[in-house]
């Protein structure tokens, strides 16, 4: 509309003409049946998790929605259960020295890389090799190697892993999804030298595994082709398609239409509306991570050197204490995640019940505002006139910040709740939203009270708890680390360290016990509840998505990526489209809007100056 | 005639006399757009000042971000942050970014470990899309409509056109995509949904006519939620500036010529009263490259605004930079374009 000579009519009926064959175009557009245009070949369509991938580069990618790429096109040496036991997968057998640092591994026969040329243990060895002395390759999983001293193949089947110290996780090093994924040395050799900008986007991208990655569009899709020879089971259907969803709302719609097959990440009001749904069923799992909140006990450097602007009183574990006994995580769970949730205690979620362990009646920290007054009252913080309480030693209010994410509604949710009940015991709170990468920063830097986090863990949960270690506090130039709460005793220390080379499974666990019990008694990490798993799938078109049955309360093992690529089968029902209903109502709409533009357009026509006066 | 003109930047426009007797219009023009251009480099050079120290400010510890739930020893995170060249100073760093930038590289995003350029290339063709058509059919029927209502207003189409286009400009924008992504990927009641849910296009689909249909098909719904929601604009400007003109002597005029009722608003209203819309279309053209992270997000479509969030969430300042640096330049470059076009459209702007 930037022409200004006048339009002369014959222009007018042009433009007229124009809009309605737009308008006619969308709406034959909006109905179009779907074009079936796969080889009539059956299409698994699963949704990208939600953060996203980052890179294709397995030395390099971090994201969870990268990880599972690879778990469908690149092999491991095993896979591993939730309960921890492990099971074969390019090694069909492994076994260990006296001194248990030399483990052998026995590759499987006969394998191939999806161009056709043999997997040997060399990708193994190479792939290790690659990781334990090139920088950029350790970019991902350089510390999951952090204790090989050596890693040779022999021979075409047999691979040779020697550690520095007994190293009780090595069946966790190289699995599926949240370990080393090993690629083929003949492809990835070449790419060494530019490995930091090697985008791994030449399709189909060699690899094994359940799929052959034919197609890749950031943030749109990815596309696969099963491996009909898979070692451990041919996929169920012939393709499978993973598309981006930017919001799960949006997923669940996708689901409701037909363009998901399954949906995970629900929140309780999409799990609900899904729930009696004819077609879809929606199931929990067992929750595999713990919301609460963690409290500045005194951050510090490694070598002892106080550092940020945490509140000096949180360094008494009786404040501590009373914070733990002021929350009611029942009301929480109930108001929050409307029951989808249990109640949180131990730092381990209940998705690892191997290691599972609960406080005592004695040990427990239950909701008991009379209690946290009174251990506050002994302690010696009395109430000033305004209610809050003071610290005697550096006269300071107790009144603390407490840091939660912006984008995460459940926090803006529990954190009102803590702030009321803190307040019933003399303690003030003020909330700050700030953005995750804010949180994480203030939380490296000591400048913090009080944070909201949560964490995962897959069925490894040895990084989950060295976060909490001594050694994960940031050296004395106040840089590096991953600690988490600056939580430090050297007790559970010694603990981890003697966990890494317990071989023996029920030893193991005692000793994660013994370390849950340290952290619970220290409040510095106050669990509040761990999340349900919620999902759900279109029964009308896939089968046996689910491993495992439902314990007591109806929620299903955390399903593994792998395990679904393997199980999941196409029902006989095909694809739905628009169908005619739509078609009719589209069209009919599409006549509708002609009809009443044309009718304005000749109204106005009529209309000349003689009209006005 | 309206006394004043809105024209971007910071030009006020003043009714000046006639240009005097013996300068010739070229040389003028050219002076014009030099000086037009230099304020442009300048405002550009401006722009990478402050964005370099905006997100250079930015309190944030991008690698603590990246790495954030896997098992990374402390060596590993050295390594990144000696590879993202933050152990480098502020002004070694502002110094490669000045270098880079003006020889056309926007280094190397963080989280995608890629360079930025490509990102931005990726993502640029699904927000001219979505964009592109959005405006224009925003502009196309704001400006119909505007005209219509203001050259009866107070009628039941103007009622009708103002009220519902004011309603759905303060409707919140993800809001109105749940409530049509519902309306029409689920279907309501009886009527099925016959559109999808999200994404730019369905990956089986492949090739030629039926993948164009199929982007048609998804670009349906985000397209509309962004013009229900901006159209209002353009009809209200229309509609105020066309109220404007109502009264002037040389519509009695035309009228006097016995002109039809159309071609009096045709020939001699709607000219006049374009500049004020001409202007906030070239406003909005700039911020077209922006995208619209609420549409994208809702109807999970690819584009730079979606890219630009992802960025800050990090924060990946290389990023966040490179996406700074388009939006702007795009700004810039469509403010140039209405300073020039302006010229041509307006004498008075000639008469300076």
């Amino acid at each position: 509309m930037t022409t200004f000579t006048p339009l002369r009519r014959s222009g007018r009926k042009a433009v007229a003409l124009a809009t309605s064959l737009l308008i006619g175009t969308a709406a034959a557009v909006a109905v179009a049946p779907a074009a079936s245009a796969d080889d009539g070949g059956k299409t698994l369509r699963m949704p990208i998790t939600s953060i996203g991938i980052d890179s294709l580069n397995p030395f390099l990618a971090y994201f969870a929605g990268s990880l599972d790429v690879f778990a469908g096109i690149y092999p491991a040496l095993n896979t591993v259960e939730q309960d921890g036991t492990a099971k074969p997968y390019l090694a069909d057998s492994w076994t260990t020295s006296d001194d248990k640092l030399t483990w052998t591994f026995k590759i499987h026969k006969g394998l191939k890389w999806s161009d056709g040329k043999p997997i040997t243990a060399e990708d193994a060895a190479w792939t290790f090799n690659l990781i334990m002395t090139n920088s950029t390759a350790a970019t991902a999983n350089g510390s999951l190697v952090a204790n090989f001293a050596s890693v040779t193949a022999p021979d075409d089947t047999t691979l040779v892993v020697r550690t520095k110290k007994p190293q009780a996780t090595m069946l966790a090093v190289s699995v599926p999804a949240s370990g080393i994924p090993i690629v083929p040395k003949h492809i990835w050799e070449a790419h060494v030298k530019d490995l930091k900008n090697y985008k791994n986007d030449s399709f189909p991208v060699v690899g094994y595994g359940p799929w052959t990655l034919t197609d890749y569009k950031p943030e749109q899709y990815a596309k696969y082709d099963a491996n009909k020879e898979f070692v451990l089971g041919a996929p169920k259907y012939d393709h499978m398609i993973q598309q981006a969803f930017k919001n799960t709302d949006a997923a669940v719609a996708a689901l409701r239409s037909g363009q998901l097959d399954y949906v995970s990440g629900l929140n309780p009001v999409q799990y609900k509306a899904l729930k009696g749904q004819s077609g879809i069923k929606a199931y929990e799992t067992v929750g595999n991570r713990w919301s609460g909140i963690e409290l500045n006990g005194g951050a510090r450097t490694r070598d002892g050197k106080k550092i940020g602007t945490g509140h000096p009183a949180l360094g008494d574990v009786k404040v501590r204490e009373a914070l733990a006994r002021a929350i009611d995580r029942a009301t929480i769970v109930k108001k929050v995640r409307d029951n989808f949730a249990k109640v949180g205690a131990s730092y381990l979620p209940p998705s690892l019940p191997q290691f599972a362990w609960e406080p005592s009646d004695a040990e427990k920290f239950d909701y008991d505002p009379a209690k946290a007054n009174s251990v506050l009252d002994a302690a010696g913080y009395k109430k000033g006139s305004d209610g809050i309480r003071v610290d005697p030693k550096s006269k300071r209010k107790l009144e603390f910040r407490l840091g939660i994410h912006s984008d995460d509604d459940a926090d803006a949710k529990v954190s009102t709740y803590l702030a009321g009940w803190f307040k019933e015991i003399g303690v003030g709170v003020d909330i700050q939203s700030m953005s995750s990468a804010k949180l994480n920063a203030d939380l490296a830097k000591g400048d913090w009270d009080i944070l909201m986090d949560s964490w995962s863990t897959g069925p490894d949960p040895t990084y989950l708890l060295g976060i909490q270690t001594c050694a994960a506090l940031p050296d004395a130039k106040g840089e590096g680390g991953s600690t988490d709460s600056f939580f430090c005793d050297k007790e559970y220390d010694d603990l981890f360290l003697r966990q890494q080379s317990a071989f023996d499974e029920t030893e193991r666990a005692d000793l994660l016990r013994q370390m849950q019990a340290i952290l619970y008694k220290a409040n510095e990490n106050i669990m509040i509840y761990n999340a349900n798993g919620l999902s759900a799938y279109r029964t009308d078109k896939v089968n046996g998505i689910l491993t495992g049955s439902a314990d007591a309360s109806g929620a299903y093992p955390p399903q593994p990526s792998l395990a679904q690529y393997l199980n999941a089968a196409p029902t006989a029902a095909s694809s739905s489209s628009g169908g005619t209903s739509g078609t009719v109502i589209g069209v009919s709409a599409a006549v509708v809007l002609v009809l009443a533009a044309g009718g304005v357009f000749v109204m106005r026509r009529r209309s000349s100056s003689d009209d006005r006066e | 005639m309206a006394d004043t003109i809105d024209v971007t930047g910071a030009d006020a426009v003043k009714t000046a006399p006639a240009p005097g007797p013996g300068r010739r219009p070229g040389s003028g023009f050219a002076r014009y757009l030099a000086s037009k251009l230099a304020a442009a480099a300048v405002s550009f050079l401006a722009t990478l000042v402050i964005g370099f120290v905006l997100f250079s400010l930015m309190p944030a510890d991008p690698v603590q971000s990246i790495t954030r739930g896997r098992p990374t020893s402390d060596a590993q995170m050295a390594e990144l942050r000696r590879q993202l060249g933050l152990d480098q100073s502020v002004p070694e760093r502002f110094f490669h970014f000045v270098t880079d930038t003006l020889s056309g590289h926007l280094g190397d995003s963080w989280e995608f470990q890629q360079p930025v350029g490509s990102l931005i290339g990726d993502r640029l063709w699904p927000t001219l899309l979505l964009m592109g058509s959005a405006t224009l059919i925003s502009v196309a029927l704001g400006l119909w409509l505007g005209v219509r209502s203001g050259w009866r207003h107070g009628s039941w189409l103007d009622r009708i056109a103002t009220g519902a286009s004011l309603t759905l400009w303060s409707v919140p924008t993800f809001w109105l995509g749940m409530i049509l992504l519902i309306t029409f990927s689920v279907g309501i009641g009886p009527f099925p949904g016959f559109l999808p849910a999200g994404g730019m296009s369905d990956p089986a689909i492949t090739g030629g006519p039926d993948h164009v249909l199929d982007v048609a098909k998804h670009l349906v719904l985000p397209c509309l939620t962004m013009v229900l929601v901006v159209f209002a604009q353009y009809v209200a400007v229309m509609r105020s500036s066309i109220i404007d003109e109502l009264g002037s002597p040389y519509l009695l005029t035309a009228r006097a010529k016995g002109l039809r009722d159309d071609d009096v608003r045709r020939r001699h209203a709607v000219p006049n009263a374009l500049l004020p819309s001409v202007t906030m279309i070239f406003m909005h053209l700039g911020t077209v490259l922006g995208g619209a992270i609420t549409v994208e997000t809702v109807y999970s479509w690819p584009g730079l605004g979606q890219l630009s969030y992802q960025a800050l969430k990090v924060p990946d300042l290389p990023l966040l930079q490179g996406t700074f640096i388009v939006f702007s330049a795009s700004v810039i470059l469509m403010n140039l374009l209405a300073d020039v076009i302006y010229r041509f459209l307006d004498p008075r702007v000639r008469a300076q």
